[in-house]
């Protein structure tokens, strides 16, 4: 705050420079926190590996999903195969990179998908309120109360209809997940909306004549936009457990398809004589969810703004919380 | 506050009659029992299947419409919730497995609630803390194992600490021991030998969340206005902690007991699953393996009026903790 | 100003001792509260905070002491520290003697025995500071069991009851039962006095206790901690941002800046005879309600200092007009002021008054605050000098009314009634003038900004801007040809910008939406940022790198952006410190002097109204009650609610506020649901509980309208200002004596009588 009526000589001479000088782009600020937690940066590599691993690790080994070591069934890990054989003979490691790469796409597509519609339905009903508001919201409740499990198992063990004909099991069981996995963000989305609609500089942009679609893309989605990260991240994360868990029990993934519930599952019978086929895909899966979890942890707090890490807004946010009175 | 929750409680009916009658078209459309029937030895003839289905009350040429308004009927008027295709009736069976469901996980709900919360007080009370430290780890730790695979984890190790003494102490399924026989306090214990593994592992699953929420909750209250007053009265800082901040942390706590619920119950698939207690949930998924389309139903009418309760349960705590819904 | 003293000469005597002018160690033996060499310092992620850096004073009984500075100043941390209450990480060192025991040190355990029972505090915030699930009355009852376990039930409650209507809740019996959320905030207040004085405490701390109130509720609380203090005989330390607040309490002042006392004094000699600059632009930065002719106010450029770094120099340096450099080599002792004082209305130089400033002596009473502090001259704007009427018209209100139905009901909504937020609200706006609208909070203004600025053809009401009417705002563009002749500046300004978005980005969008081009746009907001004093290279930081008044001047760039005609402010300075406040005011009048603009202001602070408003209407219950200049309507108001609202107003005049009749309205604003037939103000108004039956008959059942000064029942005096309508029956009536306090002066006070309190009830 200088001198109202003096005009600073070295801002005019500043402003040549500020023509070429570049706003800071917030996600580069938020990467670099993201980047200076290292549990965070850790959970991300791991994620990484175990993605691309799954991808291209079907090059590293001689044996595929399908063929059968007639002469290497339920063997422990050798060099010829290096996580062993299942019982039927089958090379564990080719098993466990296709398993691998079936849960990362469920949970993935699910994750993402879920989090896309409940963003869209929440912010519906925060735009407009009211009566369609009432009426979604309660629709939203019902879906709540349907145990998902019920209908997970009906939409993949239901006899011998066409849907479950044509599709793959992995394909069935996203289309259910996901009909039970977005209620919960949307919720949050809704409520999150909700009070940023009744925000200052949202009211602000609409007393200036900033058209809807306008203010909802610059204002509501950037202010949502980190919980949408991290729901999206907590959704991969609940996608790959519900896949695990509903498979483990055998209502899930189907054979022929493998997912790493799968591979759980069928180890369970005989953990004592076979541990590593138990104990090796139950390792890739912890180590799937807790690198998601990891990584959500380091999300969450990049994108805090009360985070400490803006560089000099000491002085600023030391005001802001002195200045709680009069009001 | 009474016509609050019986206005809350008509609701939730009509979510429940709602969800019901969508699960029946879902199951009605998708369950085809008859093609079990075609695997039978001797083979039936179609007409065969029929008739015997149409006098268990699931005649396949009705349309679904049909058979919805036959099967509500059914169950408005006489409470009637049909047949399964084996001939066996819902209302029957009902009753024995919602015995065994409940007697499962009504001591886990409650010792969930009561550790988790107690745990979440503890740890908060020590922030940053080891035990604090560790208690929270563990939390998150629950928190990426899905549970079927936790509670199979624990059956392992019940299994082990069986083999290491050498004796069987516990047991890792069924719910008693068949044909057992002898005094009260044999059976007495030979239940407990049964109880103690399920409720161990539905507990240890289901507290984690409970303790991360108190502990987040009583956090943001602690160094509150309120508390701050309390302390100018003359209490101590673990005083005004314990008689303030701690009642109202567990406003939201209690409301979010709705979800515990059916999140147990839940989970109770695949705890029954596992360690082999004929439940409600295990039932529910046999008997979509078997194409009931009225099992089916009823199991998820069960569930939902589960969450029904749990909410209303929620409802009734929160006025209970927190005044201000009182005058609502 | 307590009654208990009468002798004026044994006053000065123990004023000698109040404001803390002892060595180090020596405290005298009759000070309840001695404080010496205070120091807290706080451990932070950027390095030790040394939040208050040697703070030394001795209380005596029945005395009240003043800690007045702004946010950051470190004026609550020297409460919390006197209380104990600082979390174990603070690292606290000095010494704190209550009655002569030491405090500092003590275990939390040790601390209760005193907490609450010798030393009690009430807090700033009423309404989070009262535990939700428990009555009112268990609250209450703690306070008395923590220190008296073996009192009786009955007893307790007896004493709930008794302190209940001391701090004068109705019907306290029944309301022991009520939670504090059927509280409004003023009771919730009083419950936490009464909490407070329950044990009868020596020493009461209050912390802000009227700064989240409205000024008449402010009122009503300053008068309960008056009659709290009385009754007690407790010794007050009245901690507050206010000057107006501590004016008529406190017996002594200690001004803190940086975390360091930098004045001490009597209360005379601080206001009368400041000897810090920093002391001096604190008052002359606060606009006076009862100041007629217009003064630019003393802006204070900069920022507090940073309390991490230790200072080197004077820490007011940074900020100080008359720095040299002797202020910025080590830091300057509190000194007493010497010699006798010019002015000859203070005490003598008896060395109780003190000063950190190494230019104390060549300061005085007769130095022109103004001209130190380089105040810009009051900015004309070239409408001034056009009459009124000749001026266009930028907004007009026609009869504009927002009811709103409330429903109760669960399944089928019943209609249990109407809330009248807004009812026949008209006035117009003309070009250049500053229209504000004052009242209570839940009087309707707020609404009455919504109104205004979400315009649309189906409201009850017409609402005319710049010559469009909202009748006619059915197609988009004559929508945003009305919107761009309005803006708004909001009052909180860290809400107001989107934390996403850079300067430059807040300022741009309006520029954007109205289909600038870049290269212009890039232009006009480096005009933008010079218009409003910030730095235009600054226009790449978010806006959590300002301070809460350079966020505010973002938001009235912002505002300005597309050049509009009427600039809406709801409540502009209300967020901010005192110091900062003065230099946003100054400039809302320069630009509207220099763009020719018009303001709707809405405010509670009718100090700032009174020196930035041309025109001001009060509202109450969604209805103009007085309307008019502003001169006219402070100077001489006719409505009774007008006269009691401007009397709530503290001003930051000792002698005057020792010496001025006010009116206290009893309770809160009713509920707007309960709106009595007849006048909305009858249930609350001075007049009206005075008037005979007959007349009070007329007040229930007919309305009042709006009639002009001037009219036959209005003295002659007054028909020179025509400018002024209000809406009262008996704008003369006799005010109800229950209402009016005046307070005894224990001052001697040679200037009283030419200070004479302008609210006149009794003849």
């Amino acid at each position: 705050m200088t001198n109202l009526n003096a005009i600073d000589p070295a801002a005019v001479a500043e402003e040549a420079r500020i023509e070429n000088d570049v706003v800071i782009a917030k996600s580069s600020i938020i990467l670099r926190r993201f980047l200076r937690n290292k549990t965070a940066v850790a959970g991300l590599v791991i994620f990484l590996a175990l993605t691309v691993l799954s991808f291209v690790g079907g090059f590293f080994s001689a044996w595929d999903k399908e063929t059968i070591d007639p002469f290497n069934i339920g063997m422990p890990p050798s060099a010829e195969h290096l996580l062993g054989t299942s019982q039927a003979g089958i090379d564990l490691y080719a098993l466990m990179v296709e398993g691998t790469r079936i849960s990362i796409l469920i949970g993935l597509v699910v994750g993402l998908v879920s989090v896309l519609i409940a963003a869209v339905y929440g912010c519906t009903m925060a735009y407009f309120g009211g009566k369609v508001d009432k009426v979604m919201l309660f629709v939203l409740e019902a879906l709540i109360m349907m145990p998902a499990l019920l209908v997970v198992a009906v939409a993949t063990s239901g006899g011998g209809n066409g849907l479950r004909e044509n599709l793959p099991s992995w394909l069935l069981l996203i289309i259910v997940l996901l009909v039970f996995s977005w209620m919960g963000t949307a919720r949050l989305i809704r409520s999150l909306s909700m009070s940023l609609m009744q925000r200052d500089f949202v009211k602000a942009a609409q007393y200036m004549g900033v058209p809807a679609r306008r203010i909802v893309w610059r204002h509501l989605v950037p202010n949502i936009g980190s919980l949408l990260v991290l729901d999206i991240t907590r959704g991969v994360t609940g996608a790959i457990l519900a896949e695990v868990a509903f498979s483990f029990i055998g209502i899930g993934i189907k054979v022929p398809d493998v997912s790493l519930g799968v591979l759980i599952g069928q180890a369970t019978s005989q953990v004592a004589t076979f541990p590593w086929m138990f104990w090796v895909p139950l390792m890739v899966m912890f180590l799937l969810t807790g690198s998601l979890a990891m990584m959500n942890d380091g999300l969450r707090d990049a994108f805090d703004p009360s985070s400490s890490s803006v560089g000099s807004a000491k002085t600023g946010k030391k005001y802001k919380t002195a200045k709680k009175k009069s009001k | 506050m009474f016509r609050y929750l019986a206005k809350r409680a008509a609701t939730y009916l009509l979510m429940i009659f709602l969800t019901t009658t969508a699960g029946y078209f879902l199951a009605v459309s998708t369950l085809q029992p008859a093609l079990l029937e075609q695997e039978r030895m001797p083979r039936p003839t179609p007409e065969q299947v029929t008739n015997s289905f149409r006098l268990k009350g699931l005649d396949p040429t009705l349309s679904p419409w049909e058979r919805y308004l036959d099967w509500l009927t059914a169950v408005v008027t006489r409470w009637d919730w049909g047949r399964s295709p084996n001939g066996a009736f819902i209302n029957a069976e009902f009753g024995d497995r919602v015995w065994i469901s409940t007697r499962l996980f009504l001591a886990s709900i409650v010792l969930t609630l009561i550790i988790g919360v107690a745990l979440g007080v503890y740890t908060a009370a020590r922030q940053y803390k080891f035990q604090d430290r560790v208690i929270t780890s563990y939390s998150y730790l629950v928190y990426i194992v899905p549970a079927p695979i936790a509670y199979f984890l624990v059956q392992l190790g019940a299994i082990n600490v069986n083999e290491s003494i050498g004796e069987r102490i516990f047991f890792v399924t069924g719910i008693s021991t068949p044909g057992l026989e002898g005094n009260a306090w044999v059976q007495f214990v030979d239940m407990l030998a049964h109880y103690t593994v399920p409720t161990l592992a539905i507990t240890l699953v289901g507290w984690g969340t409970y303790q991360i929420a108190q502990r987040q909750y009583l956090l943001d209250n602690v160094n509150a206005d309120f508390v701050r007053t309390a302390r100018a009265k003359g209490l101590t800082r673990n005083q005004a902690i314990t008689r303030h901040a701690l009642r109202v942390s567990f406003i939201p706590v209690a409301q979010s007991i709705a979800f515990t619920i059916p999140a147990i119950f839940a989970g109770g698939f695949f705890a029954e699953k596992i360690f082999a207690w004929p439940g409600v949930g295990s039932w529910s998924i046999d008997a979509i393996a078997l194409q009931d389309v009225n099992a089916a139903t009823a199991t998820l009418a069960y569930g939902s009026v589960i969450f029904a309760i749990g909410a209303i349960l929620a409802d009734f705590a929160t006025t209970l903790v927190d005044p201000r819904v009182r005058v609502q | 100003m307590s009654s208990e003293t009468t002798a004026s000469t044994e006053m000065t005597a123990e004023r000698l001792h109040v404001a803390g002018l002892h060595a180090p160690g020596y405290a005298p033996a009759d000070a309840v509260l001695s404080v010496r060499d205070l120091n807290v310092r706080f451990n932070s992620e950027n390095g030790v905070v040394h939040a208050v850096r040697g703070v030394d004073f001795d209380l005596l009984p029945g005395k009240t002491l003043g800690i007045v500075g702004e946010s950051g100043s470190g004026k609550s941390v020297t409460s919390l520290a006197i209380m104990g209450l600082l979390p174990p990480t603070a690292g606290v060192t000095g010494s704190v003697r209550l009655n002569g025991t030491e405090l500092l040190g003590l275990s939390d355990k040790a601390m209760c025995r005193y907490r609450g029972n010798d030393l009690a505090m009430v807090f700033q915030d009423p309404l989070s500071s009262l535990t939700p699930v428990y009555t009112v009355g268990h609250q209450i009852i703690e306070a008395l069991t923590v220190h008296h376990p073996k009192m009786s039930k009955q007893a307790t409650e007896a004493r709930a009851v008794e302190l209940l209507g001391m701090v004068g809740i109705p019907s306290p019996k029944d309301r022991l039962k009520a939670f504090p959320h059927e509280f409004s905030g003023g009771m919730r207040q009083r419950v936490m006095i009464a909490i407070a004085i329950a044990n009868n405490p020596r020493v009461l701390v209050a912390d802000e206790p009227t700064t989240a109130l409205d000024v008449t509720i402010q009122a009503q609380v300053l008068e309960v901690l008056h009659t709290a203090q009385e009754e007690t005989g407790a010794a007050v330390v009245m901690i507050t941002h206010d000057l107006g607040v501590v004016a008529g309490m406190a017996d002594d002042i200690m001004v803190m800046y940086a975390g360091k006392p930098v004045e001490t004094g009597s209360v005379e000699d601080i206001y009368y005879n400041p000897r810090m600059p920093y002391t001096m632009g604190l008052l002359g930065a606060v606009p006076r309600v009862d100041a007629s002719e217009k003064i630019s106010l003393v802006p204070i450029e900069g920022i507090p200092p940073n309390l991490i770094h230790s200072p080197t120099g004077c820490s007011f340096a940074p900020r100080c007009p008359l720095v040299g450099d002797a202020c910025l080599h080590g830091e300057p002792e509190l000194r007493a002021v010497g010699g006798p004082p010019e002015a000859g209305n203070g005490l003598p130089g008896n060395g109780t008054h003190k000063a950190a400033c190494v230019k104390t002596d060549s300061l005085g009473a007769d130095v022109d605050v103004h001209e130190i502090f380089q105040a810009p001259a009051v900015p004309v704007s070239r409408f001034d000098a056009v009459p009124r009427l000749e001026r266009r018209t930028v907004l007009e209100l026609k009869d504009v009314r927002k009811h709103f139905p409330l429903l109760k009901g669960s399944l089928i909504k019943r209609r249990i009634g109407t809330v009248k937020a807004v009812d026949g609200l008209s006035f117009d706006i003309r070009e250049g003038e500053c229209f504000s609208i004052v009242g209570e909070s839940g009087c309707g203004k707020t609404t009455t900004l919504l109104e205004i600025m979400e315009f649309h053809k189906d409201q009850d009401g017409e609402v005319t801007i710049g010559g469009l009417s909202n009748k006619a705002a059915s197609d988009a563009r004559t929508k945003s040809a009305m919107r761009k002749e309005l803006q708004m500046v909001f009052q909180d300004p860290t809400g107001a910008l989107d934390p996403r978005f850079t300067v430059y980005e807040v300022l741009s969008e309006p520029l954007e939406n109205a289909g600038m081009a870049k290269p212009a746009i890039r232009k006009r907001i480096m005009e933008l940022m010079q218009l409003v004093g910030l730095q235009p290279d600054h226009v790449n930081r978010f806006p959590n790198q300002f301070s809460g008044g350079q966020r505010q001047r973002i938001g009235i760039a912002r505002a300005l952006a597309v050049n509009p005609k009427l600039v809406v402010l709801d409540e502009p300075v209300s967020a901010l410190d005192v110091s900062v406040q003065a230099g946003v005011i100054n400039l809302l009048d320069k630009l509207r002097a220099e763009l020719g603009l018009s303001y709707l202001m809405v405010a509670h602070d009718l100090s700032v109204v009174r020196h930035i408003s041309n025109r001001v209407a009060v509202m109450y219950l969604g209805k103009i009650v007085e309307i008019g200049d502003v001169d006219n309507v402070f100077d001489n108001p006719r409505h009774p609610y007008t006269r009691a609202l401007l009397s709530a107003i503290p001003v930051p005049d000792p002698r005057l506020e020792r010496t001025r009749e006010r009116i206290i309205l009893q309770g809160d604003l009713p509920s707007p649901l309960d709106a009595p037939t007849g006048c909305n103000f009858a249930t609350r108004c001075p007049v009206f509980a005075a008037l005979p039956a007959a007349k009070q008959e007329k007040c229930l059942t007919l309305e009042p309208p709006l009639e002009p000064v001037g009219s036959p029942q209005v003295t002659a005096a007054a028909t020179a200002a025509p400018d002024q309508q209000f809406a009262c029956f008996f704008p003369d009536g006799e005010l109800d004596a229950d209402m009016l306090i005046v307070h005894e002066t224990d001052l001697p006070d040679p200037q009283s009588t030419n200070l004479a309190p302008k609210m006149k009830g009794k003849p």
